[in-house]
């Protein structure tokens, strides 16, 4: 029997970056706020101290510091007509757990999303006719726009100490950023971080292609930097252990070292860590949640947490699921497209082409989660794409991340897999190669959804999510078109070995680490008819309910989702201080 | 500090000192004598060409495999990674040691892999769906493809002559060699072989990649991997650090 406990003002569940933001806006105003997160605290512990902290077995190739596979995973498959199979051990995205969540090992890319993004499917219709979008693909405006988002994307920079080069203050465009830059208000907080060789390079042939190169907006702090709340950053190291990794030198933007410290410190705030959320209690003649079960982690008792407000704040998969599995909300149907729970789940659609030069010193090591040099002039709508067959586009950078030799070296194409040449290919080319990379947008299909699965479950006993997914025509064209972008400037360099370009082709591939960036599930919009939660993150069926994260995007961008989120979390935060007061349908 | 720990600490700083020294000076005997075993064995290792290094530093004797299966294991280490102007045969590189605690360890008993059923076959985009933990999944696919060697060579094997041994390593891995109960490309592809390169390239901690010699052979410096200043000092030339890389238990 689960225990009852007494009833909180707001409840969060998850313990990682929206939360966090969600909570400093609540608490900032004394209102209590409970937080259960089912990870532990790992900033004392071997994930991020050195030496333990610069192992690229146990927290990279074992993925350490991600979800347990034997405690829950994700079945998958790629059409509704299959029968699904679990993920017994995922490597294709990497959700979080514990303090900080997935946010704790970021690689630190802060992009601010395209001003027309929010408004995708008027922006597609205006540009191209009615006709342009396809029936499959059911792309909707958000409900918000870029200039509501903006004063809440200028905060999260401020506490976060994005380090960039603004490529446009309030409409003008600046030398050295990125001109398809949404506008700003002000430059980033901190100057851009050094780029690497290989960024250089890249830049040069961008140049010589006529583009506009540009260092990437980044969470790895370019130098010492305090925060509005008085916290402290050290300046990146450069060590090429960041993204699946927790950085040691308080030198990345993350929610343990810049935002829960806070909380900590603050009366109204309580975490729970090593509590595992069951399921939200929902009545549904009432439509309201009443709280939410868990599982202590440490004792193995049950209990039931009542709350006023609850905001779901997990990882993309997990916000979805715990609304299936409490039945809130219609599920989506693929067969006749109503109920909205599940759908527009979306992925990026990602490629690379390597190149090589022995008199290149690239030193791979050098480097930090987010030393980006990127052109934007193929990303998501940036490029016209009449006549192109396809719609959305790709951001292409030479994102030189790491050099960890397990998983990255790079071998010229036709290297054996072993032996005397294997090993003499990778000392002669470790230090001298690096690979440019599409970062592609993912748009809905109606075929591409999350549900319950009717087979498997977790270690509790609940139902998994099943991921039903693969790259449709759309990402294919779209993957080809923006690979042949990256070939061109990959010859343009002095490459002597360019490797192939090999576009993202169907089927998904579970066994490949390719992106945490999954999207969709719990998508906001202005219809009930097609979203899951209103334009202020309120759930239509359950007006105490709110969720917040990367599930609620409609479609997924050629750009990185933490900022963007984290800018929804913020202006949920402060409605949320509004609603406690006079709740209500906002 | 308990006298445990002062000869810890001293221990420490001499191998720093041998890490500073190694690979551009002659060892002292005084230096040497207090070093302990495995210090002298890392000096001595830097001085020594490749091909001639010492047996591996980590204890002997294998937690997992038998006699029989630690066989298999040191040819296929041996083939894969031969002795040569680079780096030191596959047994002496720690590699087979290497899988053998892995297999023991954590990885090997199914550690965050998801065991429930049902089992069912799938498309290999879904990933590994047997009902065995790897180490037994190593070791049933081991005994297969020791069978299918038997059939083709008439010997199992550890007893093939390299060439022979090279050739079928590479029709496992196309899926040209096949057993009735028993995914041997999959077996191959996505247990045997990502174990191997994590056996060169993961930190000697874990048993292989004796004495760095991978990261020696690339050129991955390791630890402590501050390079705020080197970003730039070394950006576009060779890096210094990378001629003598360090590990954790350079900083252990």
């Amino acid at each position: 029997m689960a225990t009852k406990l007494n009833k909180r003002t707001v409840v969060i569940v998850g313990g990682g970056l929206t939360a966090a933001l969600i909570a400093r806006q609540l608490t900032a105003k004394g209102t209590d706020v409970l937080v259960i997160e089912r990870g532990a605290d790992r900033r004392n512990g071997a994930a991020a101290k050195i030496p333990s902290q610069r192992d690229e077995l146990r927290w990279d190739i074992r993925g350490g510091l991600g979800q347990d596979w034997s405690v829950e995973t994700y079945t998958a498959r790629h059409s509704p007509k299959e029968d699904s199979l679990p993920a017994r051990r995922l490597a294709a995205f990497l959700p979080g757990d514990g303090l900080g969540g997935a946010a704790s090992h970021w690689n630190g890319f802060a992009w601010r999303w395209s001003e027309y993004e929010p408004t995708l499917r008027t922006r597609l219709e205006t540009r191209y006719g009615k006709q342009a979008i396809p029936a499959d693909m059911p792309i909707q405006d958000w409900g918000v726009t870029y200039a509501e988002m903006e004063p809440y994307h200028h905060l999260f920079e401020k506490l976060y100490g994005i380090s960039g080069k603004a490529g446009n203050i309030k409409g003008e465009l600046q030398p050295g950023g990125n001109p398809f830059e949404a506008p700003r208000r002000d430059d980033y907080p901190q100057p851009p971080l050094e780029p690497t060789q290989a960024g250089l390079i890249f830049k040069a042939a961008c140049e010589k292609l006529g583009y506009k190169p540009f260092i990437a907006p980044s969470g790895n702090s370019s130098g010492a930097y305090t925060n509005p709340d008085g916290m402290r950053l050290g300046a990146c190291q450069y060590c090429g252990h960041c993204e699946k990794f927790i950085c040691e030198a308080q030198a990345k933007a993350t929610p343990e070292t810049l935002l829960y410290p806070v909380l900590f410190e603050r009366p109204s705030f309580e975490m729970r860590l090593r509590c595992h959320v069951l399921g939200i209690d929902y009545d549904k003649q009432a439509k309201r949640a009443v709280g939410v079960r868990y599982l202590d982690l440490v004792t193995g008792e049950e209990y039931e947490q009542p709350a006023d407000v609850v905001v779901l704040a997990a990882f993309t998969m997990t916000n979805t699921r715990l609304l299936l599995l409490a039945g809130i909300g219609a599920p989506y149907d693929p067969t006749t497209g109503a109920g909205a729970v599940g759908k527009n789940f979306c992925y990026q659609t990602n490629s690379a082409v390597n190149v090589f030069k022995k008199d290149w010193w690239i030193n791979p090591f050098l480097a930090s989660g987010s030393t980006g040099v990127t052109i934007d002039e193929f990303n998501n709508d940036n490029f016209d794409h009449g006549g192109l067959g396809f719609l959305g586009g790709a951001g292409i950078s030479a994102n030189l991340t790491n050099g960890r030799p397990i998983g990255n070296r790079r071998v010229p194409p036709g290297t054996p897999r072993w032996g005397t040449k294997w090993k003499e290919a990778s000392a002669d080319w470790y230090a001298h190669s690096f690979s440019m990379q599409a970062q592609g947008a993912g748009y809905p299909h109606r075929d591409n959804y999350l549900d319950l699965d009717p087979v498997y479950q977790d270690a509790y006993g609940l139902p998994l999510l099943r991921m039903t997914f693969d790259w449709r025509d759309n990402d294919m064209k779209m993957s080809e078109y923006c690979t042949a972008k990256i070939a061109e400037i990959a010859k343009a360099t002095d490459a002597a070995i360019v490797g192939p370009a090999a576009p993202r082709k169907a089927p998904f591939d579970t066994r490949v680490y390719q992106s945490t960036h999954v999207t969709g599930g719990t998508p906001m919009g202005t219809d009930p008819g097609n979203s899951v939660v209103s334009q202020h993150l309120q759930h239509w069926d359950a007006e105490n309910l709110f969720v917040v994260g990367a599930s609620v995007y409609p479609h997924n961008a050629g750009y990185n989702p933490t900022a963007l989120l984290a800018a929804l979390a913020l202006r949920l935060g402060d409605d949320l201080t509004g609603y406690v007061e006079r709740p209500r349908m906002l | 500090m308990a006298d445990g720990e002062a000869a810890k600490f001293a221990r420490r700083d001499v191998l720093k000192q041998i890490a500073t020294v190694a690979g551009t000076a002659r060892l002292s005997p005084a230096l040497a004598a207090t070093a302990g075993a495995s210090a002298v064995a890392t000096a001595a290792q830097a001085e020594a060409p490749a091909a001639a290094a010492p047996a591996a530093a980590v204890p002997a004797g294998y937690q997992s495999l038998s006699l029989d299966e630690a066989a298999f294991v040191e040819a296929l280490v041996n083939v894969m990674c031969p002795a040569d102007h680079l780096t030191p045969s596959g047994v002496d590189c720690g590699l087979a040691t290497y899988m053998d605690r892995q297999l023991a360890g954590g990885f090997g008993q199914g550690e965050r892999l998801y065991m429930h059923g049902p089992w069912k076959k799938g498309k290999p985009q879904f990933g590994y769906q047997l009902p065995l933990a790897p180490e037994q999944f190593f070791k049933i696919g081991l005994a297969a493809a020791n069978a299918a060697c038997r059939k083709r060579f008439n010997k199992n094997f550890d007893a093939l002559a390299p060439a022979d041994a090279d050739a079928f390593l590479t029709q496992l891995a196309s899926g040209k060699v096949t057993d009735p109960r028993v995914p041997l490309g999959a077996w191959f592809n996505e247990l045997v072989y990502p174990l191997f390169v994590q056996a060169c390239y993961a930190d000697p901690i874990y048993g292989g990649n004796h004495d760095k010699v991978f990261w020696r052979m690339i050129g991955y410096p390791g630890l402590p991997a501050t390079h705020q200043r080197d970003m730039v000092a070394f950006r576009g030339k060779p890096y210094p650090g990378a001629q003598d890389p360090k590990s954790i238990a350079d900083f252990s």
